[in-house]
């Protein structure tokens, strides 16, 4: 793949590009699905390709292939420059890329269990017999067991000299039950929606979860929710847990401190951000006790790379600290826009096909102290809130309304009845500034999101968030009719 | 430095039939079935109005599933050569032997039973050719008519898809398509146009900028509007939006019969007003598409919902055999998912958009929506945001322009409350993928609820 990717640079060069990068991948993916016990679907996928993307008059092209031939890496590379000169007919202000060093490195996520050498037959009887367990509550229409397994092999070159390879694997697996009943439909999850927990890690990861383990339980719970009285409409008190405070600083914190956005270059699609470059360092995002990084270096995050996608060292950099806005996600050409003099590193791509972008690392909500129980301990009346089920957010990622699985009421410290259907609506900043508690590491895990899309060409993006359980005070929940 | 064949295509039949022989035999198969899918495309992206982001994109896809009895497992490779081919075999028959007995598996189709697909072929040279040069041409006509802060896309490609099997499928179809967008923002008031064809010669990219900058224009000096249950003028966007989601969330046969689909509990009810008919019809003139499913089966046109009677799902194979009724060609791929419209068309009205408006005393202009998500999938249940053009409506003229809405609204509902369609129906291209199209006109709904309002 080197050999082409130094063709394509070449052709790049020469045909004009002032700045070129090559990235070859070779993408290799297994996915199942199985539903009680049927195999529903089992695709097992390689995708490998190249793109090359220039500056050239000062404006961005990008060309990619399949072909893995040197005369179509001369053909890409040259492309790329054409579709660089073109873009310069209609632009206003010149790329500038701040200054990286370049770099030469091999590097390796950490895998101890390879997940593509475990049998197939391994994995297919580990979710049947969840899915089983699940289908076995006569109440539960549906049981499903998921596995997603990837792994990128990356290749980079550019004309500044870098030469990098990656290696990444990701695994991710999950259970959930469906139960229906008079026209209502309930879902619950373990240990996560969406197709389970992800992580950067191997088989390791699917053995710990124990899903054979929480079957009954999950799909007790979806049963009982269908006779579960309705979470209120009312202002309350509300805790989430560690897998709802995921979505909702992916949401509310993740797109918002995307410099792109911030700087009006998503505009059309995924929408803006309601924080500006002269909020820096003044706004006040939220309570004392909100600290997020953006952090590429900690183990096991769909977000931890060492480098990323256009040869900037993957980093930890803080977003916001004790509740004031101190940072941005960034990239060379929004560093310099923004007048830093280093990108933190967060530009990727989901595939050799792709257009890097800006896209979250692990955005972390740092833990506070104490347990779950302590959270709610200190709660006389309130609403627990568990596992992720939708999200709405405006352009400017302001006005949310998110829902979860399954809810329980609090009394006096301590879970009582179920509720189902808990949603609850917010403003960013008011939101973020009802935080009143953080559980401590000992609750704190790196989540994993499979399905962040942005861009266009559409991209999909694998990104991590370490959180924990939080307390929210005053928080708006039900769904106004 | 185009890499089309000579047919002009991606990969013409010919190429994808020869790619796909090299596996129909594979041993130790009982069948095998091939996709190849094969695209190219260029899609040229502007904020702050310029260029900021151009891609020409070439890609190719091959899907080998394999059958062993029962059981069958799928996997696929972007090299077409002959060893990724029988790598991409061997993967998939080694997961069909570790996969378990699958007793609802109907087996490949076989053309005898389902039919020999009709090809759309609605390829123009033009816009299949388009150059990096093209686009950007196209892109400086819409920031000269948007003369404002305009981001947006102008896309052209073409796209060849073939399905070939060891039980006789050998169809191929291709579809050409331009696409752009335009969002002008003048100081935080913002406006959107749109245009989705086959053709470029269709799609009016200086015409899409003018109305977005005319409707930002008039949403200065935006005021703040009660949220509340309002009577609403829905363009064509926002229709679209509303009704993709109705499709995802219940159009398919594998969903009603998990019982998350409306039409679980209430086909052959009435869950619309007399006027709505929605169809799923690659064959419409404007749709975008292809006539078989990625199982080579026809596409026939499905009213889903009929003269306002829930009337059936689209099916594929599988889930045909399961309700014991015709098979409609709406494989999607993937059993998990299973049918899947991909070619929503709702019919139009007879009224202009000035007489939707006209028939509002005190409403609400929708031009379109964000970030939908799904609360109640039976009940249709959906929230949402407005943007880029929401203005009240008073005494049957667009008054002044207001801050955004959260909706929060059950989608039948609304469609059983319409008073009025309009006459011209209008292409939507999907946000996250080059694949099918959305065909809506503009609504004049009773009822519609905004649960909240935003600050913009």
């Amino acid at each position: 793949m080197k050999d082409l990717l130094r063709v394509a640079l070449d052709a790049a060069t020469a045909a004009g590009a002032t700045y070129a990068d090559a990235r070859g991948g070779e993408y290799l993916s297994e996915a199942l699905s199985v539903r009680g016990p049927l195999v529903e679907s089992l695709d097992r996928s390689e995708s490998i390709g190249f793109g090359v993307r220039v500056l050239a008059n000062g404006a961005w092209g990008f060309a990619s292939s399949a072909q893995l031939t040197p005369d179509e890496a001369r053909r890409v590379g040259t492309m790329a420059v054409e579709v660089a000169k073109a873009s310069a007919t209609a632009i206003s202000e010149p790329v500038e890329l701040v200054p990286e060093p370049s770099h030469i490195a091999e590097w390796s996520s950490p895998v101890v269990k390879d997940p593509f050498a475990v049998t197939l037959e391994d994995k297919i009887s580990l979710l049947a017999g969840a899915a089983e367990t699940m289908e076995r509550n006569p109440d539960v229409r549906v049981g499903r067991g998921t596995m997603d397994l990837i792994r990128h092999h990356t290749s980079f070159l550019s004309s500044e000299g870098s030469d990098i390879t990656q290696t990444i694997v990701h695994t991710g697996a999950g259970i959930e039950a469906t139960s229906v009943r008079d026209g209502e439909v309930q879902t619950r999850s373990y240990p996560g929606s969406f197709r389970g927990h992800f992580a950067a890690a191997g088989y390791e990861l699917v053995e710990e979860m124990d899903l054979a383990a929480h079957a009954e339980r999950v799909a007790e719970e979806a049963v009982a929710l269908l006779t579960a009285p309705e979470c209120p409409a009312t202002v309350t008190t509300v805790v989430l847990d560690g897998h709802q405070t995921m979505l909702q600083v992916h949401e509310s914190v993740g797109h918002p401190t995307e410099l792109d956005r911030v700087l009006g270059m998503e505009a059309a699609f995924a929408g803006t951000s309601f924080v500006g470059i002269p909020d820096l360092n003044g706004l006040r995002y939220g309570s004392e006790l909100m600290n997020i990084t953006a952090d590429a270096t900690i183990p096991g995050g769909l977000g931890s790379y060492a480098f990323d996608d256009e040869g900037v060292e993957g980093q930890r950099v803080d977003l916001i600290k004790e509740g004031v806005l101190v940072g941005f996600q960034s990239s060379r050409e929004t560093a310099a826009r923004m007048g830093t003099d280093r990108s933190n590193g967060t530009m990727r791509a989901e595939g050799w096909e792709h257009f890097p972008l800006i896209r979250m690392t692990n955005i972390n909500l740092l833990p506070g102290e104490g347990s779950l129980d302590d959270l709610l301990a200190d709660v006389d009346d309130g609403i627990y809130m568990s596992t992720n089920k939708s999200w709405s957010i405006d352009d400017k990622r302001k006005n949310f309304q998110f829902g979860c699985e399954i809810a329980w009421e609090i009394r006096k410290g301590k879970l009582t009845r179920m509720l189902k259907d808990p949603r609850y609506t917010g403003i960013t900043p008011v939101f973020w500034g009802q935080l009143d508690a953080v559980a401590g590491a000992q609750e704190w895990r790196v989540w994993g999101t499979p399905n962040c899309g942005k861009g266009q060409p559409g991209q999909t993006m694998r990104v991590g968030h370490g959180t924990a359980p939080a307390r929210f005070r005053n928080v708006s929940t039900g769904t106004a009719q | 430095m185009s890499i089309l064949s000579k047919s002009g295509l991606p990969l013409d039949h010919d190429d994808a039939k020869k790619a796909a022989e090299r596996v129909l035999d594979h041993p130790g198969t009982d069948g095998v079935e091939i996709v190849v899918a094969a695209s190219s495309s260029g899609l040229t992206r502007y904020a702050n109005s310029q260029i900021i982001q151009n891609t020409v994109r070439n890609e190719v896809r091959a899907s080998v599933r394999v059958v062993i009895g029962d059981r069958s497992a799928s996997s696929a490779t972007t090299q077409l050569d002959e060893e990724h081919l029988l790598m991409a075999a061997g993967r998939a028959l080694e997961a069909a032997k570790a996969s378990l007995p699958d007793p609802e598996f109907p087996g490949l189709p076989v053309p005898g039973e389902v039919g020999v697909p009709e090809p759309v072929m609605r390829v123009d040279d033009a816009t299949a050719s388009a150059s990096p040069a093209d686009r950007a041409e196209a892109v400086s006509r819409i920031l000269s008519a948007a003369s404002g802060n305009a981001a947006g896309i102008y896309e052209t490609g073409v796209h060849s898809f073939g399905v070939f099997s060891s039980t006789g499928v050998d169809t191929f179809d291709a579809f050409s398509r331009c696409n752009t967008t335009c969002l002008v923002d003048l100081d935080g008031a913002t406006g959107w146009g749109e245009a989705s064809s086959h053709t470029t010669t269709e799609v009016d990219e200086v015409a899409a900028a003018t109305s977005a900058r005319i409707k930002a224009e008039r949403g200065r000096g935006a005021i703040d509007l009660d949220p509340g249950t309002y009577e609403v003028v829905l363009e064509p966007s926002a229709v679209a939006n509303l009704i993709d989601y109705l499709a995802y969330m219940g159009f398919g046969a594998k969903q009603m019969l998990e019982g998350e689909s409306f039409l679980s509990t209430r086909r052959g009810e009435k869950v619309a007003a007399d006027s709505i008919t929605i169809t799923d019809d690659v064959y419409h003139p404007v749709s975008v598409g292809i006539g078989f499913d990625f199982e080579g089966v026809p596409k026939q046109r499905v009213p889903v919902i009929e003269a306002g009677i829930a009337s059936q799902p689209v099916t594929d194979l599988r889930h045909a055999r399961k309700l014991g009724s015709a098979v409609t060609g709406h494989f999607s791929g993937s059993n998990e998912f299973g049918p899947f419209p991909f070619n929503v068309v709702m019919e139009p009205g007879d009224a202009s958009l000035d007489e939707l408006i006209a028939g509002v005393d005190d409403g609400v202009l929708v031009t379109r929506f964000h970030y939908i998500n799904i609360l109640d999938r039976p009940a249709t249940l959906l929230t949402g945001m407005t943007r880029d053009g929401t203005f009240r409506i008073s005494k049957g003229e667009l008054a002044e322009p207001v801050h955004n809405f959260r909706f929060a609204q059950n989608v039948l509902e609304a469609l059983a409350s319409v008073k009025a369609a309009g006459s011209d129906l209008v292409a939507i291209a999907p946000d996250y993928s080059s694949f099918g199209s959305t065909v809506a006109p503009a609504l004049r709904v009773g009822a519609f609820h905004f649960a909240s309002k935003t600050s913009h």
